[in-house]
């Protein structure tokens, strides 16, 4: 039956581990066809969200629906209309790629096409080889494969592109984007940014087990992040005084390097004006735009080194 | 439980089996060369021949006479130690645990024995003898019978008493028909236990149990196809095992109807034991450990390869409550001694053990949380 409401209603859920509140209290809706990326750095809690909606876990408190169904009630029906890519897939080691999808195909009872799954995953060529000899990315694009068996509703990714080189890691977008396109809604859960940035239509920021943000990328960016992002490349640290007396309180030590937060492209050359009368050598500069990355750092810091160069 | 999913389990299990050579020999050959081993060792005692060193000091007829008394009935074969040596020296140089001096004036004492002044003197003859060694006993005892054999046949007169053997059991019963029932069991506990600890630690550490927490496999689907799938391999390895004890030990067991449901009852049970300790098992190493703290006490305590009688009383008491145990003594009674009844009784006992471990196997398999 097609679903018309959400596909995903999270309710003031909650999942402790003794004293530990792993998910506190947290509340969202994943409209049906979207790509909803859940972000937040390791041990936020965000794999154990997903793990609750996939029936995995059973929840402390709360009630998470999936396509209308209470999953922790509905939890036989649920598992047909979704599939899931844990986080660490694996899959039997002597087990061929074809056998494997063939096994899940079984599982669920379903006619799968595995020969257009193994196209889609660009897996074809690989179709007689056993699981313990894939490589990281090829173990990962037949965990996604698997996940589409049962050609589910909605499809979780937990953490699909983590420990892949970056050649690997663009391959399994280009998969998450022709499911993007079948229309499929995408529960992806990652720490990185730039991950959700490219596919994400709202991300969510979890942090020690509660929602610190939820929105397009582009409001999020928008709305937490800085305007601009000044670099000044190995200058001297007493930079650092001149740029304060022009009125930036922001300034970041890295390294050699000063990082400024700006508001217009003026300020930049305000700043660059008064380095150059100052005489202070200058190795190069750097702008950018803000992208998640920094609101994800914003919304999650915890203190770091550094910190207090930012305090003044 | 679904048929369709126990018979995908079965082939994904069936095939990783195949494919994992090492499984594959613990499993099937292990078990076999056990056989092999202990039954070349243990197997035909009544074709005993033990070599035995002779220092004849006497070399006349008389002590070739007895020499070849000794050689009679293949007992012994007897070889020469030079006359020059020291009996115990020699036996100590060379690591003898029974050496046999016949003295020089062997045949002279036996000729006085029978007419001199000496007359009915027995003639010694000195066994030189390792205290130390478990094996020369037998030899000892097998060294009189025949010299008794000798005095007796010197004196003419036929025997008092003759013991004439009767067995309880329908047929000859040697070490190997004991021992073959045993190694069925074992290997089948064996397997049953460590492999559902092993996969379950496996699948739980890869995080494929994971994974198949999100699909329609319940609990009761995962310990049908466990048990399907060792009932297959239990039916293949006790098969291996029976084979070679009839080709080369030329084993007299009884295969009946009951041998297949003593194996479908220990499968049961077994694997059911083995899904109640995998939640102490979640890592590889830890579920090696686990399976050995159980497997080896039930091997050596439940009569798997000697008999539970050989042990002190409080071990046999503790014997009874291992259900190896059953299973020996249920595949002993049906394929040695034929007894029904007996066999009944240890089936009740272990079928009674499985439906427990079963029921609470199946409660405690669950997918969610524990993964």
């Amino acid at each position: 039956m097609p679903n018309t409401g959400p596909a995903i209603v999270v309710d003031k859920l909650c999942k402790h581990y003794g004293a530990l509140r792993a998910v506190d209290n947290i509340s969202f809706t994943v409209k049906a066809g979207e790509v909803f990326a859940f972000l937040g750095p390791n041990g936020a809690g965000k794999s154990t969200t997903a793990e609750v909606i996939e029936t995995i876990r059973v929840p402390t408190s709360g009630k998470v629906t999936v396509l209308g169904m209470d999953v922790t009630k509905r939890k036989a029906k649920v598992v047909r209309r979704i599939g899931v890519l844990p986080q660490n897939f694996s899959s039997f080691d002597r087990i061929t790629v074809r056998e494997s999808l063939q096994y899940y195909a079984r599982v669920f009872g379903c006619r799968a096409d595995i020969d257009a799954l193994m196209d889609l995953t660009n897996l074809r060529d690989k179709a007689a080889a056993q699981f313990n000899t894939l490589s990281g990315g090829l173990k990962q694009r037949l965990g996604i494969a698997i996940a589409l068996v049962s050609d589910p509703e909605i499809v979780f990714l937990d953490e699909p592109t983590t420990g892949l080189d970056p050649h690997a890691r663009r391959q399994i977008w280009e998969v998450l984007k022709g499911l993007k396109e079948r229309g499929k809604t995408i529960f992806l859960t990652t720490h990185y940014m730039e991950e959700a940035e490219v596919l994400a239509d709202t991300v969510a920021i979890i942090s020690k087990g509660k929602i610190v943000a939820i929105d397009s990328p582009a409001k999020l960016t928008e709305g937490h992040g800085e305007q601009l992002r000044l670099t000044l490349k190995s200058i001297d640290a007493t930079a650092v005084g001149l740029i304060r007396n022009l009125g930036f309180g922001a300034v970041q030590k890295d390294h050699d390097n000063l990082c400024v937060s700006v508001k217009k492209p003026d300020d930049v050359r305000r700043i660059l004006e008064e380095i150059e009368r100052s005489g202070l050598k200058l190795g190069g500069i750097d702008v950018r735009k803000p992208n998640l990355e920094e609101v994800f750092l914003k919304l999650t810091e915890t203190p770091v080194a550094g910190a207090q160069d930012r305090a003044a | 439980m679904t048929p369709r999913i126990i018979v995908a389990n079965l082939g994904v299990r069936l095939k990783s089996f195949y494919r994992e050579r090492s499984a594959m020999f613990f499993t099937f050959a292990f078990p076999v060369i056990l056989v092999l081993v202990f039954g070349t060792i243990f197997t035909k005692p009544e074709h005993l021949n033990f070599e035995l060193p002779v220092q004849d000091n006497s070399r006349s007829e008389t002590s070739a006479r007895l020499l070849k008394a000794l050689a009679t009935d293949d007992a012994f074969t007897t070889t020469v130690v030079p006359v020059a040596v020291d009996a115990t020296e020699y036996a100590k140089e060379h690591k003898l645990n029974l050496l046999l001096v016949i003295p020089k004036d062997f045949e002279a004492l036996q000729k006085q024995r029978v007419t001199g002044p000496h007359a009915g003197v027995p003639v010694p003859v000195t066994y030189v003898y390792d205290p130390s060694s478990t094996a020369v006993q037998t030899k000892i005892q097998l060294l009189d019978t025949i010299v008794a054999a000798a005095n007796q046949k010197a004196t003419g007169s036929p025997p008092a008493i003759k013991l004439v053997a009767a067995s309880i059991l329908p047929e000859r019963y040697r070490f190997i028909e004991f021992f073959v029932p045993g190694i069925i069991a074992m290997a089948i506990m064996t397997s049953c236990l460590s492999n559902a600890l092993n996969m379950n630690a496996e699948l739980r550490q890869k995080g494929i149990l994971r994974k198949l927490a999100t699909t329609p496999i319940t609990g009761a689907d995962w310990l049908a196809s466990s048990i399907v799938y060792q009932l297959i391999l239990s039916v293949v390895s006790t098969a291996a095992i029976l084979l070679v004890s009839y080709f080369v030990f030329d084993v007299r067991l009884h295969i009946g109807i009951w041998l297949p449901l003593i194996v479908i009852v220990e499968v049961v049970a077994f694997v059911g034991i083995g899904m109640l300790l995998a939640p102490f098992a979640k890592e590889a190493e830890s579920a090696s450990a686990v399976a050995n703290a159980f497997l080896f006490p039930m091997m050596f305590l439940s009569g798997t390869f000697f008999p539970v009688e050989m042990m002190p009383a409080f071990l046999q008491t503790f014997a009874k409550l291992l259900p190896l145990y059953y299973v020996n003594e249920a595949l002993r009674a049906a394929m040695i001694f034929v007894d029904d009844a007996a066999t009944l009784r240890s089936v009740g006992v272990i079928s009674a053990f499985a439906a427990v471990v079963f029921v609470a196997g199946a409660f405690r398999t669950r997918w969610d949380e524990g993964t």
